[in-house]
Formats: C-alpha cells, sequence, structure tokens
C-alpha cells in the first residue's frame, strides 16, 4: 500500500478519524517530508541524554 | 476624543488615574466603530458593563493600580466569567466560561477593564489571520493583506487605536507575526514566564502569553503586571520578576547585537533585509555591537516545532475531530487530521531533545551575543488571496513561509519582540524581530525601546479610507 492510503488507513484505525476534505490528503502527504527531517536526524538522540528536563534547560540558560 | 485614541498605553494610563476612564472608554469605542467596517477586528462588544466599570473606576476612592481606568480588548481566547469566549471558532460559538484567566484577573487588579472579544484566527491555529466562522480581521494597512495570525484581531485594533494594548497568544509566531504585519510591538515571553490558566489551550509545550501594543514600553508595563508564578498554573516560574521600566535607559553600551548567518536572515527579501540592517544600524548608533553569528541545529529545530505543536493540537481536538469535524475551516481540520499520524516515538524524540538543544543553542549563541536581531516576516507581506488554502491548497507553502521565522523560537522557549521598522515594497509594515536567552525580556524590551527612541515607525498609523 502506498504512503498516503497507509497513513489515513492508520489514522482511522487508531484514532477513528477519517480525512475531513481534500486537502487533509494534502496535508497527509506532506508528512512524508517529516519523515524524511527525522531521518536526517537519526542518531542526535543519544542514550545518555534522558531525563531531559527542558524547564531546567530554561532556568539554566538564564543569565 | 480622536487625540485620546491615539496615546499610549502609558499616557493613557495617566489620563485614566485622573479621572478619565469613561473618556478614554468612549475614544476606543468611537475609533472601534469608524475603522470596524474595514478591519472586522471583533468578535463581540459588551459596551454596557464596559462603560459602567469605567464609570465605577472614575468614581472610586483610594489608590490607583498603574493601569487605572484603562479599558483593553483581548484575543477572544481569555476566559471571563460571565463573557463569550468563542477562540474564534463556530465549535465554541456559545461557550461562556464560569472562571477568569489569571492574567485577565491581575490586569484588572491593575485598574484596567475589557470590552471586547477580539478576531483571531480558529482555534489560534492559523499565521494569517484567516477566519471561517467570523470572516478574515483584515489589516488596516491594505485589506486584501494578511493582518498575520493568530492574534489578528489584536494586531489591528492596536494599530488602528481602538484599544491602547492587548493580549495576544504566541505558540508559532502568533503574537510577532500580527505585530509584525500591523506595524505594532508585540512580545513572546520565556515559555513559563505568563500563566495559562484560563487561556484556550493549543499546545500545552509551546503556548504563551503576551502583549501586543504600540511601544515596546507599553509591551513592558503589560509584562511586568501579568508576569510571575500562578498556583493555578504549576508549569508558571517561580523566577522573580524583574522591573522592566527600569532598565529601559537607551544606553545599549555593551550589548552585543548578533544578526544570524543562514535563511532566517539569508533567504529574506532584499526590501527586508535592508530594514533589518538599517535597523541594527540604529542600535549600534545606542552603543551596540554588532556581529553575524551562526545558529546551531536549526534543521534540528525545524524539524521538532512542526511535529509538537501537531500533535499537541491534534490530541486536544480529538473528539471534536471524531464527532464534528465539518465545523472547522477546511484548513485547520486538514491539518489537525495529518497529527494523527505522528508517531508517538517522534514526538517524545522532539520533547526529549528540546533541553539539550536549548542548551547548546543557548551555549553557542549568548556566548557571542545578548539579542538576535532577524526579520519577523521574511517576504513581504502576503494577500489573504495568496495564502487562503482553503480556497486553493496549492496556497500552503505561501501559508507556511509566513511564519518560518517565529517558529523555532517557541521550540527554543526564547523570549521574542517584534518591533515595527519599515515598510515592504507594497506599503505593508516590517518587523524587526529581537530574541535573547531565556527570561531575559528586560534586554530585548530595552533594545526595542531604544530604538523606539531614534525612529518613528512605531508612531505611523493607517488612514481610513473616505
Amino acid at each position: 500500500m502506498e504512503f498516503l492510503p497507509r497513513t489515513e488507513a492508520t489514522i482511522a484505525d487508531w484514532h477513528g478519524i477519517t480525512p475531513p476534505n481534500a486537502a487533509a490528503h494534502r496535508f497527509a502527504a506532506d508528512l512524508a517530508a517529516s519523515i524524511a527531517a527525522f531521518e536526517a536526524l537519526r542518531g542526535s538522540l543519544a542514550f545518555e541524554d534522558e531525563p531531559s528536563d527542558f524547564e531546567a534547560a530554561l532556568k539554566d540558560c538564564a543569565a | 476624543m480622536s487625540e485620546l485614541a491615539d496615546l499610549s498605553l502609558t499616557e493613557s494610563a495617566a489620563v485614566g488615574r485622573d479621572g478619565g476612564a469613561v473618556a478614554l472608554l468612549q475614544a476606543c469605542l468611537a475609533r472601534l466603530d469608524a475603522w470596524n467596517p474595514e478591519i472586522n477586528a471583533t468578535i463581540w462588544l459588551d459596551r454596557d458593563a464596559a462603560l459602567a466599570r469605567a464609570t465605577e473606576l472614575d468614581r472610586a476612592d483610594g489608590p490607583r493600580g498603574p493601569l487605572h481606568g484603562v479599558p483593553m480588548a483581548h484575543k477572544d481566547m481569555y476566559f471571563q466569567a460571565g463573557r463569550p469566549c468563542t477562540c474564534g471558532s463556530a465549535i465554541r460559538r456559545d461557550f461562556v466560561p464560569e472562571v477568569t484567566a489569571t492574567v485577565i484577573e491581575r490586569l484588572a487588579a491593575a485598574g484596567s477593564h475589557s470590552f471586547g472579544g477580539l478576531n483571531m484566527a480558529e482555534f489560534a491555529q492559523n499565521p494569517t489571520g484567516h477566519n471561517r466562522a467570523f470572516g478574515d480581521c483584515r489589516n488596516p494597512w491594505q485589506t486584501d493583506h494578511i493582518t498575520g495570525g493568530s492574534s489578528s484581531g489584536s494586531g489591528a485594533a492596536v494599530a488602528v487605536g481602538a484599544t491602547y494594548a492587548s493580549l495576544g497568544s504566541d505558540t508559532g509566531g502568533s503574537i510577532r507575526l500580527p505585530a509584525s504585519a500591523c506595524g505594532v510591538t508585540g512580545l513572546k515571553p520565556t515559555q513559563t514566564r505568563v500563566s495559562r490558566a484560563g487561556v484556550m489551550p493549543l499546545s500545552f509545550s509551546a503556548d504563551n502569553v503576551g502583549p501586543l501594543a504600540r511601544t515596546a514600553r507599553d509591551c513592558a508595563l503589560i509584562l511586568q503586571t501579568i508576569a510571575g508564578h500562578d498556583a493555578k498554573d504549576p508549569t508558571s516560574s517561580d523566577r522573580p520578576v524583574p522591573d522592566y521600566l527600569a532598565a529601559m535607559d537607551g544606553d545599549l553600551r555593551g550589548v552585543r547585537v548578533g544578526i544570524p548567518t543562514g535563511p532566517l536572515m539569508d533567504a529574506a527579501e532584499a526590501s527586508v533585509q535592508a530594514a533589518i540592517e538599517a535597523a541594527c544600524a540604529v542600535l549600534v548608533a545606542r552603543g551596540a555591537s554588532l556581529v553575524r553569528v551562526d545558529l546551531p541545529l536549526m534543521d534540528a529545530v525545524t524539524a521538532y516545532v512542526g511535529i509538537v505543536s501537531r500533535v499537541e493540537g491534534a490530541t486536544i481536538h480529538a473528539t471534536w475531530m471524531r464527532e464534528r469535524p465539518q465545523d472547522y475551516a477546511p484548513h485547520l481540520a486538514a491539518r489537525l487530521f495529518a497529527g494523527y499520524a505522528v508517531p508517538g516515538v517522534y514526538y517524545v524524540e522532539a520533547l526529549s531533545r528540546r533541553g539539550p538543544i536549548l542548551r547548546r543553542f543557548a551555549a553557542e549563541v549568548f556566548a557571542k551575543v545578548d539579542v538576535l536581531a532577524l526579520p519577523s516576516i521574511p517576504t513581504a507581506l502576503p494577500t489573504r488571496a495568496a495564502t487562503d488554502v482553503d480556497a486553493d491548497v496549492a496556497h500552503v507553502a505561501a501559508f507556511n513561509a509566513v511564519s518560518v521565522n517565529t517558529r523555532p523560537f517557541n521550540y527554543l522557549g526564547l523570549p521574542a519582540l517584534s518591533a515595527p521598522c519599515g515598510f515592504d515594497p507594497n506599503g505593508l509594515p516590517i518587523g524587526l524581530q529581537l530574541v535573547a536567552r531565556p527570561f531575559a525580556e528586560a534586554t530585548i524590551l530595552k533594545a526595542a525601546e531604544a530604538y523606539q527612541r531614534d525612529t518613528g515607525w512605531h508612531s505611523a498609523r493607517p488612514v481610513l479610507a473616505g
């Protein structure tokens, strides 16, 4: 099955939500770009990075 | 009356404390009545209650707060008990909350009162200001152009003098974009700086409350009033709130300003780049130093920021997306729909990387500069038609391009301000975006206020045709 119908089927299975309009197909198809962006980042999340606390980082990075 | 509407927030507060609350309200309403047929900035108004409250404030004995008698209208997503709160949506058209947002309570404690709910993007989820449920808010400089979103009514109403300031919200640029597009000043504070209790949620990791006003000084006055820990919002910071106004001395000696290398600046249109460079020259004349600085990890920031807000937005809208998807604007339903396909592992990765990325970004960037300066919107301002995804999904690229320079700083949680710094070739405002390290709002407010001492862009006003 191709990416778009597979993605839409997954959404229907997991969430019970179907494409609400024609534009939804385009936005769902654009998720391929998100996958490509994440592929490019693979390996950047290190095992030792956890636990990660964003609020602590905000405090630590303040002047 | 007209002159009263043109006052800054700071000036209007002096009038209010001197017994001019009714006069201030009447000035704002008169200005709104004149402009609203052109710009569609409001969703609801409560004239009678506002007049009654202004009368009470004029008659009140005892000490008067810093915003005594100042009328304001806010983006229609702040809960006020017993008053409408549509969130710009058909779905919440009849919603009336039973509680009041902490930030509204804090403004009221300072003496301000609110008289209406302003237009906004539906559920605060677009960067242009398009709204199918209540009609698009239109840019007062040229009504066929976008106001920027999602705080569209806030930007337009402040620009025409219909409110002295307005609370907006910013999850991907929704304060800075309408500030830029409408020629006003807008501040997105550091993540956690301002309480979100009683505020419509969009993306709980990236939502921020902040002001749009006519000057940096006015934004500082609002932030001074609303910032600080709130027991009703456990995510709000307990860090002490500094005196923002006291820091505004116009002296930028020792302040290091950095223009980013890379696409956030280099991909901007020539007229926008020129305006930013000219603005930085003004800061340098005030004593600042200027450098070029590389921004690390921007590919990761760009990838992660869209995932976080998309998944969180999809999550809180799931019930309505199942039961009444037809009641959303098509572009919003389509955007939410895609959020349901994002794997949980991606979402957790995006959140897990946020702290480490911020730490490295801050270490590399803020070791070299105190303030980043870049365009709020990198292009000449587009028209509503050219960014109308509901009319043609092919417009999605232009739609997304509007917020490309603001979204990264929501992921990083950094304070960011947009101030007017010129006009594009079509006569629409250009915004200078200033960004600083966490909790350094005082630094960007000081820089913007110093800039506004020597420039007049923030004083320019759109002219009502006819």
